[in-house]
Formats: structure tokens, sequence, C-alpha cells
């Protein structure tokens, strides 16, 4: 097995790593304020939020149906996350 | 039986006689043994107001207060009848003054059950007595208790404009904070929905025809929330063709004749009831005046037709999930 | 009850201010008050020209059912039958790894409910013949007052163990290790009664054995560092009772591996209890920085790319490479009752190295196509 640490391109410095997590968190944070900080922004009340029980609102959706996509783009493609944790692995080929 | 029908059979009404009217505790998708103990918490609330907002027991809250009338001292009550005050209080200042819990002595010049008017100059002896504006209601802020004094003797509180519903609506809300999902609080036609069907359907709710009593004038399909009728018709009597009911103006003392019944859609049984009440009131106003609160409501005029404002249905209210 | 996005007039807020008048439910977080039984079918078949490569054929089942009052519990079991074959490289069809194996997992939650928070334990589990893995996580929601706003966040951490049917490409390879953990932190929104929005950010690292065993070549590092921020938004439409669910996810990892998702699906309540939803995916990647093209060293010949370094990280496999891919998507969903909903679900896939936004896709890579049918049945108790 290749063990040799190789100090090349391939490897982001922890620096380049944490500067991506604090844009990441800048991005997040942004998207919250912009949320917040509308002017004449009335969240809605109790009775008003009929609508986002309906199974379609949901962030969720079918759970079944999330898992076989997930599972599907992360054997194909690179990324993957942003859903949850803790999902485990396999050798999708 | 399959789970389907089973659920279907859960559909359980607890009746019980309260504030001069039936009532009905419906409780639908849980079983007998789960049911009642809750029906019965709600039903000993509706009586815990009863007691404590009505002039007809000694104890209460608003006896104590006329009691005191023309007294000169104040009388300090507690929290939850300050809100109740403050709100009253805004009914007044919304109503033009019509909405006026301090009208309700003039009462007694009508005996609706006889059939009888007011005797020459009755009325104008107890008018002096009547209005908000005459009494002292004070609170240092809310949520805090308050001190109000009736000034004059034979001034009196009534909550009658308003107990009923917000009966209903603390009984809805305790029973939805022990679990509950489906069903509602009936108290003598002014209904709060605790929850929908358990299959998720709204409720069928009727308004009664304000002039044939077996008949309904209308049906709405309700998931939520609460629907309050005032008419006419609760408490009446007809002389020479002319109908004399219980809704008093309270500046002549006279009954209204503009409706013969109003029905008002709202969140809350408190808010139906103030506004179906005040609509009542305000005769000719009426429209623009709950058109301006933006709720659903049925009117049904001195002529018997019908003028209805959009009253939409939608499901049950949730909370955020990710 | 409210006319359309009028606010109430103040007697009716004024009554509903009044404590016992106007309450919201005792469980903020939506302790299940049904079960729900869902079965899943997926057929999965993947293509490059001229080859048809790997064909999955998936049952999967999900039970979600309340606990009494405060606890709820989720549990599924997949089991993937996966047949076919992968190239040993690039797109290479010569000499490429077959297979015909059946994978099984399974995995369990159990939540435990509060006024406006939520706590979940779960673990997972999955095995094939060459790979084992075995997962908890551990993550809890906490909402607003007046519910309107959930917090999230989560811990995971999974343990693999590698052990590829005869040693995989070079032979020796057997019994390795990976280790993952994983964390989210995120927040829901309901914006207005008719617009949900959320954005999850979560990092993961792996450890140990990250190469794919049965590719040419294959020598990744032993360390993989993922962000991902994930921004979704659900917005429903009065007018026709429709809801566009779009969402956009901005990944970065420490492979140099840049992408971004974009993903939009619009449902359409056609009546009598159907809908239907068209979906419109585009992914883009950039590649894995010892991702190397299908250029051979004239010497050594395919596999070896050009001025390939034994001792350096390397990779030919095309799912490392830079390419744009598209998602064409139908599903027919239809509630029969209160109780059953049934669904249908058909897409199409297809991956190109020159579909790739913001930059040069990867060259000499044939264009790699899947589609998917899904067919689901489910019922609430």
């Amino acid at each position: 097995m290749h063990e040799a640490f190789h100090a090349g391109p391939g490897k982001v410095t922890r620096q380049q790593g944490t500067a991506m997590k604090k844009s990441a968190l800048a991005t997040l944070a942004a998207c919250l304020a912009a949320m917040a900080g509308c002017a004449n922004y009335e969240p809605p009340k109790a009775w008003e939020k009929g609508n986002l029980a309906k199974p379609e609102m949901t962030m969720g959706g079918d759970a079944l149906e999330q898992r076989f996509e997930q599972h599907i783009y992360t054997s194909k493609e690179n990324a993957s996350g942003g859903y949850g944790v803790g999902g485990g692995g396999c050798g999708c080929n | 039986m399959s789970a389907r029908a089973e659920a279907q059979a859960d559909d359980l009404g607890f009746g019980f006689g309260a504030m001069a009217c039936e009532c009905e505790i419906r409780i639908a998708g849980l079983g007998r043994k789960k049911a009642e103990p809750m029906a019965r918490e709600a039903i000993d609330e509706v009586r815990r107001i009863e007691s404590k907002f009505s002039r007809y027991r000694d104890a209460s809250v608003v006896s104590r207060i006329n009691a005191a009338a023309g007294s000169g001292q104040p009388v300090e009550v507690d929290v939850e009848t300050a809100d109740l005050l403050d709100f009253a209080a805004q009914l007044h200042a919304s109503s033009g003054g019509l909405f006026d819990i301090t009208s309700g002595m003039l009462r007694q010049a009508w005996d609706f059950k006889a059939g009888r008017k007011p005797a020459d100059g009755q009325l104008a002896q107890l008018l002096p007595r009547v209005g908000w504006n005459k009494l002292r209601w004070q609170r240092r802020g809310p949520g805090q208790v308050g001190r109000i004094e009736l000034p004059m003797a034979g001034m009196e509180l009534d909550f009658g404009g308003f107990g009923k519903e917000y009966a209903a609506d603390r009984a809805a809300t305790l029973l939805q904070s022990r679990g509950v999902r489906h069903g509602m609080v009936n108290l003598g036609g002014d209904i709060r929905l605790i929850g929908p069907r358990p299959d998720g359907r709204p409720w069928v709710l009727g308004v009664q025809h304000p002039r044939h009593e077996r008949s309904l004038i209308a049906r709405i399909d309700l998931a939520d929330g609460a629907l309050a009728t005032s008419g006419d018709y609760e408490r009446f009597f007809e002389h020479d063709g002319v109908r004399y009911c219980h809704v008093l103006d309270p500046r002549s003392g006279m009954p209204v004749s503009h409706w013969q019944s109003v029905s008002v859609v709202a969140p809350a049984c408190l808010a139906a009831g103030a506004l179906t009440t005040i609509a009542m009131l305000l005769q000719g106003d009426a429209l623009a005046f709950l058109q301006s609160q933006n709720v659903g409501y049925l009117a049904v005029d001195a002529q018997g037709a019908i003028h209805r404002h959009e009253i939409w249905q939608r499901g049950e209210s949730a909370a955020v999930s990710p | 009850m409210q006319l359309k996005n009028a606010p109430f007039g103040g007697l009716v807020l004024a009554a509903m201010a009044l404590p016992g008048v106007w309450h919201v439910s005792a469980h903020a977080e939506n302790a299940p008050e049904q079960g729900l039984v869902s079965l899943r079918f997926l057929n999965y078949q993947d293509s490059q020209p001229g080859w048809k490569r790997v064909t999955v054929n998936s049952p999967s089942f999900l039970l979600a059912a309340p606990l009494g009052r405060d606890w709820g519990l989720e549990a599924t079991a997949t089991v993937d039958h996966v047949s076919g074959a992968t190239p040993r490289f690039h797109s290479n069809v010569s000499g490429a790894s077959t297979m015909d194996d059946e994978r099984k997992a399974g995995d369990l939650k159990v939540t435990r409910y509060f006024q406006r928070a939520s706590v979940s334990l779960g673990g997972a589990y999955s095995t094939e013949h060459d790979y084992l893995s075995r997962a908890f996580s551990l993550a809890g929601t906490l909402a607003s007052d007046d519910n309107n706003t959930t917090w999230n966040a989560g811990f995971g951490h999974a343990g693999d163990k590698i052990d590829p049917t005869d040693g995989g490409y070079d032979g020796n390879v057997a019994d390795q290790r990976k280790r993952t953990n994983d964390f989210i932190v995120g927040v829901t929104q309901a914006v207005t009664g008719d617009d949900l929005v959320q954005a999850n950010l979560t990092h993961s690292r792996s450890t140990g054995y990250l190469n794919d065993p049965y590719k040419a070549l294959d020598a990744r590092p032993s360390e993989r560092r993922q962000t991902a921020l994930l921004l979704r938004w659900n917005h429903h439409f009065a007018g026709d009772g429709s809801t566009l669910r779009s969402s956009y996810r901005a990944y970065n990892d420490s492979w140099q591996v840049k992408a971004s998702t974009l993903q939009l699906e619009w449902v359409k309540p056609v009546g009598g209890g159907v809908s239907l939803t068209p979906l419109l995916r585009y992914y883009t990647q950039s590649a894995a920085s010892f991702y190397a093209d299908p250029v051979y060293d004239t010497t050594l010949g395919a596999p070896f790319p050009v001025g390939w370094d034994a001792n350096a990280y390397n990779s030919l496999d095309q799912r490392l490479s830079a390419f744009g891919a598209f998602t064409l998507g139908l599903k027919l969903q239809w509630a029969v009752d209160e109780l059953w909903t049934f669904d249908l679900k058909g897409e199409a896939y297809q991956q190109r190295g020159e579909w790739r936004a913001g930059g040069e896709g990867s060259k000499g890579l044939e264009p790699f196509k899947a589609r998917m049918v899904q067919v689901g049945i489910s019922r609430k108790f």
C-alpha cells in the first residue's frame, strides 16, 4: 500500500481546508441573515402553516426514495453529503 | 374489524350541561379508556370558567366585582380575569362602544320568557349605570394582576358575551396539550376544533337556520379553528309582528334588528364569538367591520337574505420539521 | 380561514394572544401520530455506448412507527442484487471486472421527542461479499418557540472492512479498514406559510483504505476530508397547489474535487389524488488532483498514464474525472385514499466530460449513462 507521505498537489494544506470551511460557514450565515433581515418580515403564525405540513413540502420527502437517490449518486459521482450523518458505506462499484 | 373501521368507531361524544346550554366534548381516534379521563379534565375546565365568571354564582369573581359596585372599593383581580377585561376594553373600543360588558344589566328591563317590554322610564333609569368608560380599570402591565371598580351602585359586569367562547378555547387547547389531535369542543353551538377527523378530513359543521329550528342554513367544512354564531332567535319574543331579541344596544337598551344571525369562522372561538356579537350590534355596519377583521362570515339579514364572505378551508396547522 | 394573504384583524389576534386560547401543539418536533410501512423497488441499469455495464435490482422496506407519545422508531432493510461489469480503468471495456453480488443492509433509528427538541440514535449495517460497514449516528433538533426555526446537529461514525475478491486488481489487498467520522449542522426555517428553506453544512473525514481495489493503478490518499453545503427551498403555489422543490449543493474535498449540484422538482397535483413530478438535476465536478487522463505512456502502454509514478497518488476511475451530468426524471404519485399511496418514478442520467461547468471536462472517456425505475407502495397505520 502506498503509505508514503506525499506532499504533492494532491494534498490540501490544513489552512486551505479551514479557509474552505470558513467560507462555507459564512455562506450559511449570510443565507440566514438574508432571510431574517428583510424589512417588514413577519414570520408565519401557527394557523398559517397548514401548507407546510403537506408531504411534498417537507424537506425529507419519501425516505426510501431519497435513500436510493443518494446511494446511486454517491456511487457514480464524487460528491456526497448535505443530507445526514452516519449512513455507513458500501463497496459500490 | 379493520384498523380503519376501528379508528372510525373511536369517535366519542361526552355530553354535559354547562353555561345554560347543551355541551359536548368530542374526541376521535382514541379509545374510550384514554379519551374519557381527558374529556373529564376538559369538562372540569369549562365548569371552572363558568364558576369563576358567572353572574349567578355568589363566589364568582364577577359577583364579587358587582357586589362592590358603588362601595368605593376597587376589587383586585387575577391575571386571567385581567386579560379578559383588557380584551373587553379592546372590544369596546373597536366596536365604537357598542360591545359593552356593563350593558348586561339592561336585560332586567326585558322579560323574554313572559314576552314583556320594559315599563315606561325603566330603561331611562337603568341607562346611566351602563358604560365601560364609567368604570375604573387599571393594570400595571401585561401579565400582571389588576384592579377594577364600579363606581355606581347597580352597575354590573357581565362576561356572557364571551365567557362560553373562552371556555371552548380553553377546553380545546387543554385537550391538545394532552395529545388529542382530533375532535372538537361544542358549547351550545359555539365550537372550537381540536383537530380534523382522524383520517385528516375536515369536520362538517352546521349553522342553524335562524327561523327554522330544525334546519340548517349552511354547512361549513372545518379542519381547525372555531365557529360561533349570534342570532335573534336565542332569546326573544314577538309583539305585533316585531321581534325583540336579547342583543341590546347599550345606548338605548333596545334590541338590535338588522340581522337574524351572524356566524364567524376564526382561529379562536373567543374571537369568533366576540365578532358575531359586535356584528349584531353594529347592524348595518357589520359587514364592513367583519371584512376589516379578515374573517370568514355568514350573515342572514332581517329579510332572510344571506351575505357570505369567502370562508377558506385549510388543513391543520403544523410545526416546522427538517 | 384567512382570506388570501391578508392578516387577521386586531381583535382576532388579541383573542389569540390570551393564554390558553390559541395553543401550539405540545410536540413541536412532530412526534409521529401515525405509523408508515413502505415497500420500494429499484431497477437500475447503467451503460456506456455499446456496452451494458451494471444492473441492480433492489427491493427495500421501511417501517416508521410511534412508540407511545414521546418516542418514534424508523427501520429500513434493503437488498441490492448487483450484476454486470465495470471498467478496470477509464471506460475501457477489455478485462472489465465482473460482479454478481448481493448487498444486504439495514438500519434502525430511535427518536425521543421533547417539547421543542428531539434526539435520535441510529445504527446502520451493510454487508456484501467483499465489504462490511457498520455505523452509528447521534443527532438532535431544537425548535424555536414559534416553531418557525429548527436547528439540527449530528455526528456519525462508520467503520468499514474491505476484503476484495481475489485480492482485487493487485491480488494482494485483503482485510483493509476504513473509518469515517461525519458531522452535520443545519437550520430549517419557515419563511412564509408557503415557503420552507433549509441549509445544512456537513463535514466528514475518512481515513484508512480509500482506494478502489478493483481498478488498475488505484492509489489514493489514506485520508479524505469532505465538506458540503446544501441549500433547499420548497415553495408552495397557492394558485394550483403545486410545489417547487429546489436544492443546490456546493461540495469541496481534500482531493481537490469541487462539485455543484442543482436540482429542481415540480410536484403538480392533477386531481384524483394523483400528482406528477418532473425532475431536472444538473451536476458538475472537477477532477481529483491525482486523476490521470486516458493518455498512456508509450513505453508501458495502457493502463499506465503518461508520467506515472509508482510512489504517487493515482486514479483512473471515471468517477474522479471532471464531468457534468444531467438527470431527467418523472414521478407519478397516487394517493389512493387516506392510507395507501403508490408511486412510479423513472429517471435518465448521463455523464459527459464536455458537460462540465466552470472548466475543462476530462477527455477521452465514454459518456456514462444510467436509467433508474422505481416503484413504491406505502400504507399508513
